[in-house]
């Protein structure tokens, strides 16, 4: 199937960022019909930090500014909600607020320098941004990467997807005042912290991906102790999630909140596991090759609950995935010559990682071994749009359940 | 057969048993405040979203921060400390500037600068009672061994 | 006393003879109304006949005073003074509009009321009342719809007095008041069935909703307050010598429940601030009639416990029809100022009251508001908990089907008094208290609107802090006790052995005393205050993000949609919220029953044809001839 990623305009060309059956391909636009073709071309063209910009009168509508400073969401950015008393009528999202410019500033810096910047685009999708990233500049030089080094992406990238489902998954119990589960859901949210810093040194699995190689690799004891990490993690996970399922009131809280249906999913844009709940079977696994496949969870409803239950199922698959693959992970060898080799070339290219809230896509331009444009395009920020189209009509009490489902973040939104 | 929620995990002891030890010294306290329990409110202006999910972690059961009586507040008209994540974007300097106006007397403020050289961010405005720059992400150990220091201190020169 | 009396009636007539000067009218006014009050006052204590023509051998024009007459005046002429001294100001706003003729002459028609001795008087102090009211409506430029709506159920009121009294005077050949007595059921039934419309109980509740809020707010004040004071003497008058009927009775208080009820319901959800005095008036009527209810049934029982409890809710219905007559005078004087200052159309577009137009209108309607409240020691407070320990009481009753309806009442009573306090938070909160907007008010003369709306002010307090000094004066000693260390007279006792106390003087002292601690120590503690904006995610607030009235009570609305019948009016831009006061459908589909069959006989019968009328000419001179011819 094909998903449009991205719109690239440079001196007036514009080009299309395209992912067909999980490899990203770029088009250059020369038909009204292309453009047609994506219900979210408009809205990936302008990518304006406003989101869903529109009001709603009436005699005793108010618009109730939730932002930028707030304890529940506590990044920086407004929700501007119109309602009258109870229900939202216009969710509209702000994400001006976090907008630091990591585009502009990636123009005339190293590929080494401007791999950090994108780590900082949103710390907790690091290894995302980093891996679409170098893929994309992989892929400007035309460049190979060996397995072993794909294979450790593909790992790391699971790691990462663990302990972001996790703190949705926290944050939907917490809002729900479940305080056991949120307690020990919090509680295997640190430990899979604490096995990234095991497996990379880093907690948020930075500072290790690199153009064409890894900047080091875990040693044997630490694998081990990795590998022991996870499979309590799953057990234990799966135990929680088990008990909460019997909870009705939790059941409830989630139950059609937020529905939206496949067709508006992929008229936004959307990816992802919220893409996913929906019922629409995604190729984003099979961005990369795999050894022992990764099944595609889908649900039908398209809610909140929808969309925790394709997560929690995901968490279990990606433990699994993760022990497999590391018990079988010093048979690879790898060629790490490569990453210290000097670049010196020119080029343009994308890449494409599945981040835990859906594509992460990355276009740069090189020019003498230096970038000259990047392009960046992230899964929160049509995520955002989504989440703010799916509050409408909603009361309030639901507005944690539905903006919390989808899992995506201001930094993000706003690079 | 399901267990009933109360009793799940009771047996469980998660809390670890560790000295937190603070990364940086802190400057110019005042004496023998928050004794007995610190209430932090969280503000995020442009952080890169790793701050946010340490803060998360920090109150998970491993630190327990409970127990120390450090609770975060849900507004700055509650607090004793203000935590800035991150450098300011040009946006969020009003928003900052009057949380600061709305914290009550005294209180602390700790600031964590994760941001890039590279990036075009706001420098701190001057901040009254501005006890501690941390720079880059500290882990939650840290950041609470941090916390933990400030009660203890007496008045010292910076 | 008689001179005061006619030197009342003197000033009103003069004031009604000098209308085109609206200052002058209203100081005459307010001179009668200060008459009217020392004749209150004078009566209390002697009855004394005033004035007597006979028309016929059976049938007299009386006027005269007795304790209960004396009683309401006191209580009418009060928010006559009130009014009329604030009108002074008032009506420089309303220069063309003439109202004082009507209201000079609707107060005269009041006094003749209260003074009357048979129902001839009665009735005609009534009319005079009536249709000065209607002329007020007229004059102020109402639309002659709802101007016809009030007098309609005006006239009808008018309509079930006329029949009452003609029945009382076909089986007892006497319509003076003391012929009462030898009256039947039937009697009973229609002359308080012409009360309770002029009381503006529910479902005779429906013309309301047009007038108030267009009219001028003086004559507001008069429709809402002392006019329908008029139903509440009325039926005080008949209940106590009248036959007892207790299924009337028992009607009577499921009517006042009910309406006390529909008010405060209704009151919650009133799309415009300004129609929210007017249910309140529905809410509070419904309370004086279940009080009334109760002084009958307990009245006619024969058991000599239940003497003390007719008692305690014959003053019931008195103290609440005095609160309400004040709060209501003090809620419209101050809703008027504001408005004036302000120079808009509604009360809807007026609010910060306090930091727009000045502290005494707020003042106002933050106290008439509380009154409502019944926020202790208020004298609102003192009504409705007086009525509330009345309905506890009802386990007291000896049959079975009679405690089941007090129950019932009472729960309609307990609701309808949170209601009306939820409703009251919009005028508090929003109009009175709450952030102007930026609006600016224009500089007005308010010497005298100030002097009326703290007189009133004071009042309202002080008839709550030195309750046993009102009770006593309105005759009833009896209920005054002591308890534990609170000394006589301070403790109100709704029955002895004691059940319940109301005590507004003690827990005026007590919260005094209790300020005092805290202010001492914080005057002592010197520590800095500094002040900031209320906390709104760090940015101000503008103006469209602030909270609307009509969302605080969206949320009960929506819970009660299927009473309110809640609809939501939604195109992509814009969203209304729709409700409905459903008690009106059947004066609705009656009007529209009326039009359509006035528009059918007018296309059919009134078509313009000659060849029509001069069939009509032939037909009535056949007919006629006819007659003729049988009669011969």
């Amino acid at each position: 199937m094909r998903l449009l990623a991205g719109v690239i305009e440079i001196d007036g060309k514009e080009k299309l960022l395209i992912i067909e059956d999980g490899v990203a391909r770029l088009e250059p636009v020369e038909s009204q019909a292309q453009r047609e073709e994506f219900g979210c071309y408009q809205l990936l063209k302008k990518r304006e930090l406003h989101l869903r910009r529109g009001s709603v009168s009436g005699p005793g509508v108010f618009r109730f500014r939730y932002g930028p400073v707030t304890a529940g969401v506590r990044e920086a950015g407004c929700f501007n909600l119109y309602t009258f008393g109870e229900k939202i009528l216009h969710a509209g999202i702000d994400v001006s607020w976090k907008h630091r410019g990591i585009e502009e500033a990636m123009s005339n810096k190293t590929p080494q320098r401007a791999l950090a910047l994108a780590e900082a685009v949103c710390s907790n999708f690091a290894f995302s941004h980093s891996v679409a990233y170098v893929r994309a500049v992989e892929n400007a030089l035309h460049s190979n990467v060996d397995m072993g080094v794909q294979n450790w992406r593909n790992i790391l990238l699971e790691a990462e997807r663990i302990y972001n489902h996790l703190h949705v998954i926290t944050k939907l119990a917490s809002a729900a005042a479940q305080k056991v589960l949120t307690s020990h859901l919090s509680s295997l949210f640190e430990e899979a912290l604490r096995l990234n810093e095991i497996l990379t040194g880093s907690r948020y699995l930075m500072g290790i991906n690199q153009v064409g190689g890894f900047h080091h690799l875990p040693s044997l004891e630490n694998m081990q102790h990795a590998i022991n990490g996870y499979s309590l993690i799953a057990k234990r996970f799966e135990q929680l999630y088990v008990h909460s399922v019997n909870n009705a009131n939790y059941m409830d809280r989630l139950h059609a909140a937020g529905t939206i249906t496949a067709d508006q999913a992929i008229a936004m844009g959307l990816g992802g596991p919220s893409l996913r709940a929906c019922g629409v079977k995604d190729d984003l696994n099979t961005t990369i090759s795999h050894l022992i496949q990764l099944p595609v969870i889908t649900q039908n409803e398209g809610d909140a609950l929808a969309r925790m239950e394709v997560r929690a199922e995901e968490i279990m698959n990606s433990c699994e995935y993760i022990i497999d693959h590391l018990k079988i992970s010093d048979a690879w060898n790898f060629n790490t010559d490569e990453a210290t080799k000097s670049i010196r070339e020119n080029g343009e290219g994308c890449g494409i990682a599945n981040s835990p809230s859906g594509a992460v896509a990355y276009y740069v331009v090189l020019q003498d071994g230096i970038i000259a444009h990047a392009r960046i395009f992230t899964p929160s920020y049509v995520g955002m749009h989504a989440a703010a189209f799916s509050l409408d009509e909603y009361i309030f009490t639901d507005f944690p359940f539905i903006f919390d489902s989808f899992g995506v973040h201001f930094s993000d939104a706003a690079r | 057969m399901l267990k009933w929620w109360p009793l799940f995990g009771i047996r469980r002891h998660l809390t670890e048993k560790k000295a937190y030890t603070s990364p940086i010294r802190l400057q110019s306290l005042y004496g023998k405040l928050f004794q007995r329990s610190l209430f932090i409110y969280i503000l995020d202006v442009g952080s890169s979203n790793a701050l946010n999910f340490e803060i998360s972690a920090l109150e998970s059961p491993q630190y327990n921060i409970h127990r120390f009586g450090i609770y975060f507040t849900d507004s700055p008209r509650h607090a004793d400390v203000l935590l800035i994540l991150g450098r300011p974007t040009e946006l969020m300097l009003a928003p900052m500037n009057e949380t600061l106006n709305q914290m009550p007397e005294p209180y602390y403020v700790i600031t964590i600068d994760d941001s890039m050289d590279d990036l075009p961010m706001s420098p701190y405005p001057e901040m009254r009672h501005h006890v501690a720059q941390l720079k880059g992400i500290p882990s939650p150990s840290e950041l609470l061994g941090l916390l933990l220091e400030l009660p203890k201190n007496k008045r010292i020169a910076s | 006393m008689i001179n005061f009396f006619w030197a009342s009636l003197f000033f009103f007539l003069a004031g009604a003879l000098f209308y085109k000067k609206s200052k002058a009218s209203y100081l005459l006014a307010f001179l009668g109304s200060v008459s009217a009050l020392v004749v209150g006052i004078y009566a209390l204590n002697s009855s004394e006949q005033l004035f007597r023509m006979s028309l016929t051998p059976n049938v007299s024009i009386t006027l005269g005073l007795d304790h209960l007459s004396a009683l309401f005046i006191i209580i009418a002429s009060i928010a006559w003074i009130a009014l009329s001294f604030y009108s002074v100001d008032y009506s420089v706003f309303y220069p063309k509009s003439n109202l004082s003729l009507g209201f000079n002459l609707a107060l005269l028609g009041m006094m003749l009321v209260l003074s009357a001795r048979d129902g001839f008087s009665l009735l005609i102090g009534w009319e005079i009342m009536t249709i000065f009211a209607f002329i007020m409506m007229v004059i102020s430029g109402l639309h002659y719809e709802k101007a016809y709506r009030f007098l309609a159920f005006g006239e009808l009121s008018t309509a079930c007095l006329l029949i009452g009294f003609a029945l009382l005077y076909q089986s007892t050949n006497s319509i003076t008041f003391d012929a009462l007595s030898r009256g039947g059921s039937v009697v009973l039934i229609f002359l308080s069935l012409g009360f309770i419309i002029k009381m503006d109980i529910v479902p005779f509740h429906g013309w309301m909703r047009g007038i108030y809020g267009e009219m001028p707010d003086n004559a507001a004040a008069i429709l809402s307050g002392p006019v329908t004071l008029m139903g509440v003497y009325g039926l005080e008058r008949i209940i106590p010598v009248m036959p007892i009927n207790d299924t009337w009775n028992l009607v009577i208080i499921v009517l006042g429940a009910l309406s006390a009820f529909w008010g405060g319901l209704q009151a919650v959800a009133v799309n415009k601030v300004r129609l929210l005095p007017a249910y309140s008036t529905i809410e509070n009527n419904g309370m004086i009639l279940t009080a009334i209810g109760f002084y009958a049934l307990a009245q006619s029982i024969t058991n000599p416990d239940l003497h003390y409890l007719a008692l305690f809710a014959q003053a019931t219905s008195i103290i609440i029809a005095l609160s309400h007559t004040f709060s209501k005078t003090l809620l419209f004087m101050s809703l008027g100022h504001a408005k004036e200052a302000y120079d808009v159309h509604t009360i809807d577009e007026a609010r910060g009251v306090w930091s727009g137009v000045g502290k005494i209108p707020a003042l106002g309607i933050v106290v008439s508001a509380l009154s409502f409240s019944a926020f202790p020691p208020l004298i609102g407070y003192v009504g409705e908990w007086m009525i509330l320990e009345t309905l506890f009481q009802s386990y007291k009753f000896p049959n079975v089907s009679t405690e089941f309806i007090a129950a019932l009442t009472g729960v309609l009573t307990a609701l309808a008094i949170g209601l009306i306090g939820f409703a009251m938070i919009k005028l508090i909160g929003y109009t009175a208290l709450g952030y102007d907007h930026g609006r600016k008010s224009r500089v007005i003369s308010n010497r005298f609107m100030n002097s009326s709306e703290t007189g009133m002010l004071l009042l309202i307090l002080l008839c709550g802090v030195a309750l046993p000094a009102v009770i006593i004066l309105l005759g009833f000693p009896q209920l005054l006790t002591s308890l534990l260390d609170v000394p006589a007279p301070f403790v109100l006792a709704s029955n002895q052995p004691i059940f319940g106390v109301i005590t507004p003087t003690l827990i005026f002292i007590v919260l005094i005393v209790l300020m005092i601690v805290p202010f001492i120590l914080f005057i002592s503690k010197r520590t800095k205050v500094r002040k900031v904006t209320s906390w709104n995610g760090g940015l101000p607030l503008e103006e469209e993000e602030y909270f609307t009235a009509r969302a605080y009570s969206q949320i009960l609305e929506h819970i009660l949609r299927n009473v309110y019948h809640t609809k939501e009016v939604r195109t992509k831009s814009r969203s209304t919220i729709e409700v409905e006061d459903i008690m009106l459908r059947p004066m609705n589909w009656l009007t529209r029953m009326v039009e359509k069959i006035g528009e059918g006989e007018a296309l059919v019968l009134m078509n313009g044809r000659i060849s029509a009328y001069v069939a009509y000419i032939l037909l009535l001179f056949i007919i006629a001839f006819l007659i003729g011819m049988a009669v011969m």
